[in-house]
């Protein structure tokens, strides 16, 4: 102690001797009055501490007050005061708001109507599915500081955690999924086994992330497979235009064969009719005739005979006639008529 | 005057032994005070205001935090000797700081023995799987039955085997194997994950050709399907056609025949009343559509002949 008090009277002592001795009699020096010059350190210390002791707190944050480096509390939104010379200190977290970290393309501005965006990060898109197979995911996670004090305390790099365990969470669950699967149906149920699975990461690691959703952006084939795909479409939709060309083609011939069926059997239902009637019609003629015919038989039958000779002789050429016993060469018979009447008009009696 | 002075220089005294002095452990941090370059003391892990001996003692400050460790991305072949791209990542913190600043000094020494160590587990275990074990996890469910034909056509049931360790073992063995390869140097290996694993270059054009073809064949094999069904349903056209013709067919014939069957019994009954005279009217008629230029031939017995005669005769 008495080292100090020596060093401490040494420097009095050599101290008013200094700028004397430097400065020039009548210089800027002594204008200044000490007293003025304490009382002006003193407004100056006055304002320092006074701006740096405000501060504020913006509605969607939160400041984590530390004093020497502990923390002592959360401060809320609105002006607030903090002991100042570095005894206190805030760090502001925006708490409320939703954070968003993008895998796989870059939102380049969001300030046009429509948001740009920028593909172009395989490595962090191109990923196997479980039938060993290359396909690109892009996706978004959306999440939420929740807790500051964690946020700042219990890791050193949160935020890229989250994005190394999104990646690595992603990985899993698309590689644990065959790629069609993922490709088409299995979208929604790999987003929020993601989002489970990296809030669960958080959770471990305490760093106060809540993660709110994991979306699937453009989940591809690679570049180069993909006109290969479009050929599955392509083919798929073929074999559906083969289907109903044969269908169309079905349906039409069916319908007319039905058609052309009935109409069949519609031409045989007249044949019956037809056929019946005559029968029924030629059986009532007979009848009738025959009911005529037994009361004058001879006559009849005569008469019957000779009307039909009369109608076909004109039209006989010849008649051969066959005799019993006889038999050949055989007679002949009104062989001039077999001339003659075909050009004359029929003899008549 | 010369009391002002007096009060400025012990305040600069003052301030200048304090800042020599206190020091500030943030949250984030546990330090240890060193002097002449030997620790002494505990482990401060408590945050706030701390002092120590002027000039003579240091504080060293140790993150307290977990801390991330980024692995190189190293190719490695596995098992099935495809080469791929294994990038992983690890979490640490410093558990030991005293331990940590006898062994390593610092972050930048932890982390060469990190990359090490890490290194060489995610190598060793992953150059003894097969990359079927590395992609899927322990609770692999692609049940073969359930996918859809165009997969069940490119895949074949063997391929789609549940994984005997998965990646989450795998990663937690990558973690034991590190873990008891790193030497003490005071940090705690919290986890590792597997970031990224991809095929090489190379390989990766070669696996999409594979795609490729793979995709064409199920192309293929849509086109020729919907030539079958196409076949298939112009068949069963046919068959439905050459039914619905022949039944109608059938049911012509039937009708016919009744109605021939009736006809028959209709002139049977009214015919049968009279054999003789229907023969006689029935013969006539038929003589009636002769054409012209007839031959006739007739016996000379017959009815016919005789009235003929008479005829000719007259």
């Amino acid at each position: 102690m008495s080292d100090a008090k020596d060093l401490i009277d040494q420097i009095l002592n050599r101290r008013p001797r200094g700028p004397r001795s430097v400065t020039p009699p009548g210089g800027n020096w002594p204008t200044v009055q000490p007293k003025a010059f304490v009382a002006g350190l003193a407004v100056l210390l006055v304002v320092w501490a006074a701006l740096s002791s405000l501060y504020t707190v913006q509605p969607e944050e939160r400041a984590v007050i530390k004093r020497f480096g502990r923390v002592t509390g959360i401060a809320d939104p609105g002006l607030h005061f903090k002991l100042p010379f570095g005894v206190e200190a805030v760090q502001i977290v925006a708490t409320e708001r939703v954070l968003k970290q993008e895998f796989g393309f870059r939102t380049e501005s969001s300030d046009d109507p429509r948001s740009q965006f920028a593909g172009g990060y395989p490595d962090e898109s191109l990923m196997l599915t479980g039938d060993l197979n290359i396909i690109q995911v892009e996706w978004v996670v959306q999440y939420q500081i929740n807790d500051a004090v964690n946020f700042l305390y219990s890791m050193r790099e949160p935020t890229k955690t989250l994005r190394d365990l999104s990646e690595s969470v992603m990985r899993r669950v698309v590689g644990n999924r065959i790629g069609s699967d993922v490709l088409t149906v299995g979208r929604i149920e790999i987003a929020n086994t993601a989002r489970d699975e990296i809030q669960e990461a958080m959770e471990r690691y305490d760093n106060g992330i809540r993660v709110i959703a994991v979306q699937l952006q453009d989940v591809v084939p690679p570049q180069r497979v993909q006109p290969a795909f479009n050929e599955v479409n392509e083919a798929r939709q073929e074999l559906e235009r083969m289907v109903n060309d044969a269908t169309r083609q079905a349906n039409e011939a069916v319908p007319r064969a039905d058609g052309t069926a009935k109409r069949t059997i519609s031409e045989a239902e007249g044949y019956a009719t037809e056929r019946v009637n005559r029968a029924l019609g030629e059986a009532a003629r007979f009848t009738a005739v025959l009911a005529e015919y037994r009361s004058v038989p001879e006559v009849t039958r005569a008469r019957l005979y000779l009307e039909t000779l009369t109608n076909i002789l004109p039209k006989i050429g010849s008649v051969v006639v066959v005799q019993e016993g006889q038999l050949s060469p055989l007679p002949l018979l009104n062989l001039r008529d077999a001339q003659r009447l075909p050009q004359s008009t029929p003899v008549k009696p | 005057m010369k009391n002002v002075t007096y009060v400025v220089l012990v305040l600069v005294v003052v301030l200048l032994f304090t800042t020599r002095t206190a020091f500030v452990v943030d949250q984030a941090e546990q330090a240890i005070i060193v002097q002449l370059g030997e620790p002494v003391g505990d482990v401060i892990t408590d945050p706030g205001l701390h002092f120590r001996l002027p000039f003579i003692q240091d504080v060293r400050r140790f993150d307290k935090r977990l801390l991330d460790w980024d692995g190189d991305v190293s190719q490695i072949p596995t098992l099935g000797r495809e080469f791929i791209i294994v990038d992983t990542t690890a979490r640490w913190r410093i558990t030991d700081p005293l331990q940590f600043l006898r062994s390593v000094r610092d972050e930048a020494g932890a982390r060469t023995r990190l990359d090490d160590v890490l290194d060489s587990a995610a190598r060793d275990i992953v150059s003894g799987t097969d990359l079927e074990e590395i992609v899927r996890s322990a609770d692999w469910q692609v049940d073969v039955s359930q996918l859809s034909s165009e997969d069940a056509a490119a895949l074949e049931e063997a391929d789609l085997q549940r994984p005997k360790k998965g990646r989450g073992q795998l990663e937690k063995d990558i973690l034991a194997t590190a873990s008891q390869q790193m030497p003490n140097i005071g940090i705690e290996l919290v986890d590792v994950r597997i970031k990224r694993i991809n095929y090489i270059e190379s390989v990766r054009g070669q696996v999409e050709s594979r795609m490729i073809s793979e995709r064409q064949s199920i192309a293929a094999r849509f086109r020729s399907e919907g030539e079958g069904r196409s076949q298939e349903i112009l068949g069963n056209m046919g068959k439905e056609l050459r039914r619905i013709s022949s039944e109608a067919e059938r049911r012509a014939q039937e009708i016919i025949g009744a109605a021939d069957a009736q006809a028959t019994k209709i002139y049977g009954e009214a015919y049968g009343r009279d054999p003789a005279f229907y023969a006689f009217s029935k013969t006539l008629e038929s003589y009636s559509t002769l054409g012209e230029n007839t031959t006739l031939m007739i016996d000379a017995e017959s009815e016919f002949f005789r009235y003929l005669q008479s005829t000719t005769g007259r």
